[in-house]
């Protein structure tokens, strides 16, 4: 190929010139040029190396299915692989380089895989490398894991960069009432046609500029421009460099607008890319039609490449693709081309494959008719073709030609992608020898080359009736078609009994040989052909090669085209970054992290966090040099001392309010609420209809008709979401509200012999929280100094005489402000979810991890908290006979037997000599006690604590400690009478 | 009287940000104010929404989805039996209603309010929000429970822009996602 730049013509600006880099070297370009053309205009013609073979390729097209010119661009963290070419628009700066070749496309060691290229066909590998005979008959793959890393080495395309994307990537949702995909002739006026009758419309379009085949024929530049602003002025909406990647349901399309991928310095506060979420009301799809290649031997060689994009390159880049010129066709669509680039200087001759080609002869084109190309020759670079003519049912070589550029249309493939993604199954039409877009009950409607339309005026008019039709109007359906001498199929042309290398699919190395082999290897349904083969798997989805494997498939199995059928088509169109797909949503964006309303106070004196869900929470308060066992030890041993303090915002908390809401709380929870009084607190258990416990926590009575439940930290929006199911699909009739207001309060617990003294001191003169006055279990409305109105309970997880208490969240940190002055002076501190955990422990308190789904409240030893005189939520499947078992694992206490010892979390209890299975049991929580001065733990055994007295057990921790002797004992470790809790 | 802290305190600095030009986007926050959920049952929802309506001072209840502005405040209907009403004082004493007509609760706390105006807001929430903001589909007066990266968030639009009630615990994470998006128009923090 001996390609150069035009003096003038193209819709390139060759006053705005690019610098831009190529494999090192330094070349120019100009404003308007993709890199495909502007590496043409500079004469390079091999530009990558093929997936399996590593041979040669040069540009075989001018847009998405590309699959010679697959380039990597950038560099550093900002190199990405697979970039087509022709679809990337040059910018000063863009560096580019070849890639799956070394030391590069020009000279690639990796040639030499051509040279035994009769081995690789397909299936090569694993026919070879997997159960590789004798080492591994009848067994095992382990050589294959190993072959499969050079294997992967040797093939595969370029290497993405390892450094962490720089790059930020947005999602937006988008509105409109017709989408439609696609600027050329059809889209167009679709969108005018729709905008006009007062329709929100959004055009998409994957160039840079508005126009489709316009951009390619500088005669139709002025109509093109009026329809342009004709379209602006209608009020459309136009996305260009956008690509509809997918179409999903209820009329849902998924784009990609590429932002700054064209720019050298972009605005740092713009996104690279933005993945939209479309909603439209309907959807014209002028997606265009694709010309296919026809399979000969060495139809890859640099130098050959589809008809209609040396059309683009003349007219649209100003760039002479070749000086002599043959094009191989067996359709009508060449000869426009052929007398432009015979008008531009070329030497062309016209191959057609057809014996009576359209009629008229265009001045400065030889025709030559019955031929078709049987072997490109040349290797870096093209310097003729073998011709061969039909001779019955085969063919034989005919003459050669000499050429530095081979053109080749083998028909059209509409763009039927996008509606295939909502199941509509193309349609093979043998006429037009094409897949036309199938039927959908959608409001999706094809228009133009996408539904087979080959005459200009025909898309245009195609356009006008899908809008018409997507706006529910009636409108003639247009007749695919439109050429005046009918296309010859043709698929494949080669001699029998000589080698070749006639490639279908270009980007996965697939031959006809393959297709063939496959065949006869009996992978004879479509399916199978292309998992075995990988035709149509790489990244163009087969969008030049499908049609010539069926056709292939179907002529070995004296079939046709839709007999053998055709795969579907499956989003993306064309390739989507997972950057676009996560958008903002990575590193600390990964979820959305959720603070109480101490949180940046808890940091202030010195917290260090620890994640709870989404929640972060103080996990313990260092002092100078102390660890974080130490801390915690601190903490739980001042907290039994004298006070702690401990933010408890996260906890859930649900008003429940309304006539109704002491029976609805009676019917969840398994033990009385009907007669709790105003003013007190009591702790409740809810199962799940199963039987199993669901979550506890306490529920405070503030007034006759008015409750505030708390839960857990984790299971705070489930229990919300069950209370709303329940009342609105189990008991409508009861007057209740619940509310979240988990994020009106601040709340902290206040623990330890001196906590009432605290918060006395904290409170305005005349409030009382005297033992009399606010006693275990009581609760109040109380004001802080300041002004602060409070809600305190006297509740406590510690086993400490302890309080909660709750202002709104905006007084939160002035609550903090009056309490740890206080607490300080008192000898008190501040203690973290470790130390809280070390606490809870020690009286044998649960937390989810025990009450993790698979526990009934008697597993728990809660069972004294199931009424027997009322139904509640899951009183009845909780009698199930399994769930009453006595040898069922229930909650205990765990002590090393040497007290000098520890164990972990997540060991297995079971007897000495026999850790097998799931063992007797489980731990679910252990820590150091201050109290007992020993590790302690928590978990379950089966029938609990009296089926183990004076039974060896061990903690059984293979992966990490190993096995330590361990005593069960009394959950109730510390203080079992709860009298500190009392008093 | 001890100082209301907003969620976004040391997270919100007001300035010029982002692409420069016009800012497409002036983002700030209302802080403090009122946040009183009234609640009806079915057999006292229209005297339920008289009285709510009357608290707003406003022409009448607003149906779901609509918001309405009053003098004393903006009042959305938030659920089939529940209203907001939004003030921009400080939380003021809770009306009362006997506990057979509803129930009302202060939740002053438990949100974060931010305006949104310019030219871009529209565009800045459907960077996050998947719901059709355009003039004609989300007019003044309109009001909506959405999604915000997976959290439940009110929003509302009037005659100067769009009103967003983020969760509390959440308001500091979201805000620092809509401003980094925001920085793609220009941004205005009052």
């Amino acid at each position: 190929m001996t390609a150069r730049r035009l003096d003038t013509g193209g819709r390139i600006d060759r006053t705005r010139q690019i610098d831009f880099r190529w494999d090192g070297k330094t070349l120019t370009g100009f404003a308007g040029d993709t890199l495909a053309s502007a590496l043409m205009a500079n004469g390079e013609s091999v530009l990558g190396r093929s997936f399996k073979y590593h041979r040669p390729r040069g540009i075989m097209s001018a847009g998405v299915e590309e699959s010679g010119a697959i380039v990597t661009v950038g560099e550093g963290a900002r190199r990405e692989p697979n970039v087509k070419a022709t679809m990337q628009e040059l910018y000063e700066g863009l560096s580019a380089s070849g890639q799956n070749a070394w030391p590069n496309v020009r000279f690639d060691l990796g040639a030499v895989n051509g040279l035994f290229s009769r081995f690789f066909a397909a299936g090569f590998y694993y026919k070879t490398f997997m159960g590789l005979p004798p080492f591994e008959w009848g067994h095992g793959t382990g050589l294959w894991m190993q072959y499969e890393k050079l294997i992967r080495k040797a093939a595969g395309m370029g290497t993405a960069s390892r450094e962490a994307d720089p790059d930020t990537y947005d999602h937006a949702h988008g509105f409109c009432d017709l989408l439609v995909v696609g600027s050329g002739p059809a889209g167009l006026n679709a969108a005018l046609t729709a905008a006009k009758a007062g329709r929100d419309v959004l055009l998409v379009e994957q160039d840079f500029e508005l126009g489709g085949v316009y951009l390619n024929d500088p005669e139709a530049e002025q109509q093109r421009l009026d329809l342009v602003e004709a379209v602006r002025a209608a009020g459309v909406r136009i996305m260009t460099r956008t690509t509809a990647f997918g179409l999903y349901d209820d009329g849902t399309a998924g784009l990609l607008e590429k932002v700054t991928d064209h720019l050298s310095r972009p605005d740092p506060h713009l996104p690279r890319q933005r993945f939209w979420t479309v909603r439209a009301g309907a959807t014209v799809l002028a997606t265009g039609a694709l010309e296919r290649s026809i399979a000969f031997d060495n139809n890859d060689r640099p130098g050959v490449m589809t008809a209609a994009s040396a059309q683009a390159y003349l007219n649209r880049f100003g760039v002479q693709p070749g000086e002599r010129i043959v094009i191989a066709t067996n359709n009508d669509s060449v000869y426009g081309t052929a007398a432009e680039l015979a008008q531009a200087g070329a030497e062309v001759t016209v191959a057609d494959y057809r014996r009576e080609p359209s009629s008229e002869t265009p001045t400065g084109v030889t025709v030559r008719t019955g031929m078709a190309p049987l072997s490109a020759i040349g290797k870096s670079g093209l310097q003729g073709i073998e011709l061969a003519r039909e001779a019955g049912t085969s063919w034989q070589k005919a003459e050669r030609l000499d050429c530095d550029l081979l053109l080749v249309s083998g028909g059209w493939s509409p763009v039927v992608n996008l509606s295939s993604h909502r199941g509509a199954k193309p349609v093979w039409d043998a006429k037009e020898a094409c897949f036309l877009p199938g039927e959908t009950s959608e409001p999706i409607f094809h228009a133009g080359s996408s539904a087979g339309i080959w005459t200009r005026e025909a898309c245009e008019a195609s356009g006008i009736a899908a809008a018409k039709k997507a706006m529910g109007q009636a409108a003639d359906t247009l007749a695919p078609g439109g050429w005046t001498t009918p296309i010859t199929p043709l698929y494949e042309v080669r001699l029998p009994n000589r080698q070749s290398k006639a490639f279908v699919d270009f980007q996965h190395d697939v031959t006809g040989d393959d297709v063939r082999l496959a065949q006869q290897e009996g992978f004879v349904s479509v399916e199978h052909l292309k998992r075995y083969t990988t035709l149509g798997m790489a990244t163009d989805q087969g969008k030049m090669g499908n049609v010539i494997g069926l056709a292939l498939m179907a002529e070995a199995l004296g079939k046709d085209i839709p007999d053998v059928g055709t795969t579907r088509f499956r989003p993306p169109y064309t390739p989507v970054a997972i950057s676009a797909l996560s958008g903002r949503n990575v590193a600390r964006h990964f979820k959305p992290l959720r603070r109480t309303p101490l949180h940046d106070w808890n940091l202030r004196y010195g917290a260090t966090m620890t994640e709870a869900g989404l929640w972060h929470r103080p996990w313990y308060f260092a002092r100078q040099g102390e660890t974080i066992a130490e801390a915690y030890v601190r903490e739980a041993a001042t907290v039994r001392e004298t006070v702690g303090i401990c933010d408890v915002s996260s906890l859930g908390k649900i008003a429940v309010q309304g006539p109704d809401a002491a029976e609805f709380l009676n019917r969840v929870y398994t033990n009385g609420f009907a007669k709790l009084p105003v003013g007190k607190a009591r702790y409740g258990i809810m199962l799940r209809d199963d039987g199993m416990v669901m979550d506890d926590g306490t529920t405070w009575r503030l007034g006759e008709t008015e409750f505030l439940t708390t839960t857990t930290t984790a299971q705070a929006g489930k229990v919300m979401v069950w209370f709303d199911e329940l009342l609105q699909t189990r008991w409508p009739d009861l007057k209740v509200h619940v509310s979240s207001v988990s994020d009106q309060w601040a709340g902290v617990s206040i623990a330890g012999p001196k906590s009432r003294e605290t918060i006395a001191a904290c409170l305005e003169t005349g409030e009382d929280i005297s033992n009399e006055a606010l006693p275990f279990m009581g609760v109040a409305r109380v004001r802080l100094k300041g002004g602060i109105d409070a809600l305190i309970a006297r509740i406590s997880f510690s086993g400490e005489r302890a309080y909660e208490l709750y202002v709104p969240a905006a007084s939160g940190e002035a609550m903090m402000d009056l309490l740890w002055p206080t607490a300080e002076a008192l000898g008190g501190c501040l203690y973290g979810m470790e130390a809280l955990g070390t606490l809870r422990i020690e009286k044998g308190h649960v937390t989810g991890v025990e009450l993790d789904g698979r526990v009934t409240i008697d597993d728990a030893g809660l069972g004294k908290m199931a009424s027997t005189k009322k139904p509640f939520i899951g009183s009845a499947l909780r009698q199930r006979p399994e769930l009453l078992r006595e040898d069922r694992p229930q909650l205990v206490g765990i002590f090393p037997k040497d007290r000098s010892q520890r164990f972990n979390g997540g060991s297995i209890l079971c007897r000495p000599g026999d850790p097998e299975g799931f063992g007797d049991g489980w731990i679910t929580a252990v820590t150091h006690s201050p109290a007992l001065g020993h590790w302690i733990g928590l978990g379950y055994i089966a029938g609990g604590v009296d089926a183990w007295q004076g039974t060896a057990v061990l903690a059984n921790d293979p992966t990490r400690s190993g096995d330590v002797e361990v005593e069960i004992v009394s959950p109730h470790m510390v203080d079992p009478q709860g009298v500190r809790m009392h008093g | 009287m001890a100082e209301l802290m907003s969620a976004l305190k040391g997270h919100l600095t007001p300035g010029r940000y982002g692409l420069e030009g016009t800012a497409g986007v002036t983002l700030s926050e209302v802080h403090p104010f009122s946040l009183t959920q009234i609640a009806a049952w079915p057999d006292s929802l229209q005297a339920v929404g008289l009285e709510a309506t009357l608290l707003a001072g406003c022409d009448a209840a607003p149906t779901p989805g609509q918001a309405a502005l009053g003098p004393n405040g903006t009042l959305l209907r938030v659920e089939p039996l529940k209203w907001w009403l939004i003030g921009r004082d400080t939380p003021p004493d809770l009306p009362s209603l006997p506990a057979e007509t509803g129930a009302v609760l202060d939740l002053s706390s438990s949100r974060t309010w931010i305006r949104l105006g310019g030219a871009n807001a529209a565009d800045l929430l459907n960077r996050f929000l998947p719901l059709n903001l355009s003039a004609t589909a989300f007019p003044a007066g309109s009001s909506a429970s959405t999604a915000f990266h997976h959290i439940g968030v009110t929003l509302w639009r009037d005659e100067d822009g769009f009103n967003l009630l983020l969760p509390r615990s959440f308001a500091a994470s979201l805000w620092e996602m809509l401003t980094e998006s925001a920085a793609q128009f220009g941004t205005e923090v009052v």
